[in-house]
């Protein structure tokens, strides 16, 4: 089905909602922006419900097999590397000790998109499109 | 008439020079009415009117004493005319400087629209034009709204640009007895007392680095992009992903604060955006690029990578060359003037860049050539890229001899990479921005850590704390840790919010075509026209038996 004025009509109510949002944002200290950022709100969950509601009349996607549970390990393991590395900021005061907590970290991190995050996205899949 | 330019300027210098001297009283009450007077004699001196009208073919009487306002009419031209005529000429060069260089790294959009749409095959050109072409729309967008605030919103206290006052708003957390700033909140659509001519110019400034970030993610996903989810990302990644990191580089943020804080160095130092703007949009590149999954044909069975061609080299290497001519604005533009403050190095800046450009593009073309017997053309033209993504971070800070350095291993590594992220992630990333600025914007990171050597000087001080930026090479091995910190930050906070984001795009969106338009070509199913209509496609089956 590719792009269609559905597609459009959805973009457009959540191009204004996001922008009716941020306005309401912008004035939240007013009574009216506390309104408007509701109405922001209503209109951009409104639009990705309807997103939802198209997306199955689009046709199938060539897809590699994903484990959800792997993508959300691999997520934590990458950010867990970050934690390591600025927590060991305030462990350590030398700069030998933070630069092995820094280089750590890097690792770990890496460690969750190489070695987990791309095996949870299809990297060993067979018969891989 | 030069004798009396000469008198003119020579005072103009002594009453400058006197004010900058910080003396307590720089003008006594005895000198001022002489200064005034003087004054009053220069400008009874100065041209006529009728001097004037006949013509000035040599420029020796444009510009004088009467071209200075004067605040009072009746009193005429005063020493404190001159002072603040002063202040306002250097904050004009400034400006001028900082738009004018603003203004070639929009250019570059156009650069990077060639660079990807010549690697990708004809059935996709349209496609892929548009969302270089879109992509501006959508960030600039994004930014006004909300991205500007974010980033820029307690940015205050620049003096190149008249200070920057109205954007004093960082939303900051105390932690273990810091201060450390999260995100900025002044500037939501330029609003309200943000309605400023500063506060315009670095809009515009920060606004075009943003977009290059964004454009950067359109590559790696090239040829299978849903263009309504390419949309949406866009919009998230203009308005969150990336002013989050970059207000904590440049905008008042934690990480710029670890040398204040912590005493690692000057604190997370990005002099143009190795990390805020390529390693942001290569780390983002691979998520995305991840979820999406390979192009149809791209492995085989056994895990082994197909060799999907673009249609049109030449429009790759202009686009390399339209990039790099942007790059004299990305780089030398980031010193934000040319008047006080050590701008003065925008020529040092300049070069480096153009040398790190050379010898990335030698490691690339020599590395290519030695291993695979020919001086491959893409890859020299990543090669280029690479180098000039490296030294971004870095060129406010080292020699030319280091940028070459920093080039030439960012040359080499892009090649290594590439043949990585491609053959042992199994990640299809079509035009190699993944490794061109992923990976050799990391490199240009800690490359500040390693090469920066203490010859600058922006003012006495860079991120709050007094002194060049100086590396590890050089003597200071904090710089490198607050270096790391900026990489680990990248990596493991961008990378995953982007993430985050792009999956919740893909359940309520999808971000990939249908399988049907992907084998098509996307210009049909997606733009509505070829991007060739005069020509003949043939399909991969045709292409495979012939």
């Amino acid at each position: 089905m590719a792009a269609n004025q559905q597609q459009g009509r959805y973009l457009t109510l959540f191009w204004i909602s996001i922008t009716v949002l941020c306005a309401g944002i912008a004035i939240f200290a007013t009574a009216l922006g506390k309104l408007v950022l509701l109405a922001g709100l209503a209109g951009t969950i409104g639009s990705l419900l309807g997103f939802i509601k198209i997306k199955r009349l689009e046709g199938e996607a060539a897809a590699l097999p994903t484990s959800p549970i792997l993508k959300l390990a691999g997520i934590l393991v990458t950010w867990l590397g970050w934690l390591v590395a600025v927590v060991g900021l305030h462990i350590t005061s030398s700069v030998g000790g933070r630069m092995t907590f820094a280089l750590a970290g890097i690792a770990i991190s890496l460690y969750g998109i190489i070695g987990v995050l791309t095996t949870a996205f299809g990297k060993k899949a067979v018969g891989r499109i | 008439m030069k004798r009396f330019r000469r008198c003119g300027a020579f005072f103009s210098l002594a009453l400058v020079l006197a004010l900058s001297s910080g003396a307590a009283s720089p003008l006594s009450a005895a000198t001022i009415p002489a200064a005034d007077a003087q004054l009053k004699a220069a400008v009874a001196a100065a041209p006529s009117t009728a001097v004037q009208a006949a013509g000035d073919p040599g420029g020796a009487t444009t510009g004088t004493i009467n071209d200075v306002p004067v605040s009072d009419a009746k009193a005429g031209v005063t020493v404190s005319d001159v002072a603040n005529q002063v202040g306002q000429n250097k904050i004009a060069i400034n400006f001028v400087w900082t738009l004018i260089t603003g203004f070639l790294v929009m250019f570059m959009q156009a650069g990077f629209a060639m660079v990807e749409a010549g690697l990708c095959r004809v059935k996709n050109a349209n496609h892929t034009y548009m969302m270089n072409f879109f992509v501006y729309t959508c960030g600039l967008f994004a930014y006004w709204l909300l991205g500007f605030a974010i980033q820029m919103g307690g940015a205050a206290g620049n003096g190149n640009l008249g200070g920057l006052q109205p954007l004093a708003s960082e939303h900051t957390v105390k932690i273990f007895g810091a201060t450390w700033g999260l995100f900025g909140g002044a500037g939501m659509f330029l609003s309200g007392h943000t309605y400023d001519v500063g506060v315009m110019v670095i809009f515009l400034f920060e606004m075009v680095f943003m977009d290059t970030a964004l454009t950067i993610v359109t590559g790696a996903c090239a040829e299978r992009w849903k263009f309504l989810a390419f949309t949406v990302s866009s919009l998230f990644m203009g308005a969150l992903t990336y002013p989050l990191f970059g207000n904590w580089a440049w905008g008042g943020g934690w990480l710029a604060q670890l040398g204040a804080n912590l005493g690692l160095g000057k604190g997370y130092c990005d002099f143009a955006g190795s990390g805020v703007v390529h390693a942001v949009g290569g780390v983002s590149a691979l998520a995305v690029a991840m979820i999406i999954g390979p192009r149809i044909g791209k492995f085989n069975k056994d895990g082994s990578a197909n060799a999907i061609l673009g249609h049109d080299i030449s429009a790759v290497l202009i686009g390399c060359f339209i990039l790099a001519f942007g790059w004299f604005g990305f780089n030398p533009g980031s010193t934000l003037g040319a008047s006080a403050a050590g701008n003065l190095r925008i020529g040092t800046i300049a070069v480096d860049t153009m040398l790190a450009g050379c010898t990335g593009t030698i490691g690339a073309i020599l590395y290519m050539w030695l291993m695979r017997g020919k001086p491959d053309a893409s890859m020299s033209g990543n090669g280029l890229l690479a180098g000039l993504v490296a030294i971004t971070a870095p060129s406010g800070f080292v020699s030319p001899i280091n940028s070459c350095i920093i080039g030439l291993v960012a040359g080499l590594l892009v090649c290594f990479s590439v043949s990585f992220v491609e053959n042992v992630m199994k990640i299809d990333d079509p035009v190699g921005a993944v490794s061109v600025h992923g990976t050799c914007g990391l490199w240009g990171v800690l490359s500040v850590g390693l090469f920066a050597d203490g010859t600058s000087n922006y003012g006495g001080s860079w991120n709050g704390v007094t002194g060049s930026v100086t590396g590890l090479f050089y003597g200071d091995p904090g710089q490198l840790v607050a270096q790391l910190i900026g990489i680990a930050t990248l990596i493991g906070v961008i990378f995953t919010i982007t993430m985050l984001i792009n999956l919740g795009i893909e359940f309520f969106i999808g971000q990939r075509t249908s399988a049907e338009a992907e084998l098509a070509g996307l210009d049909i199913p997606e733009m509505g026209q070829l991007g060739y209509p005069e020509f003949a496609l043939r399909t991969e089956v045709q292409a495979a038996v012939a």
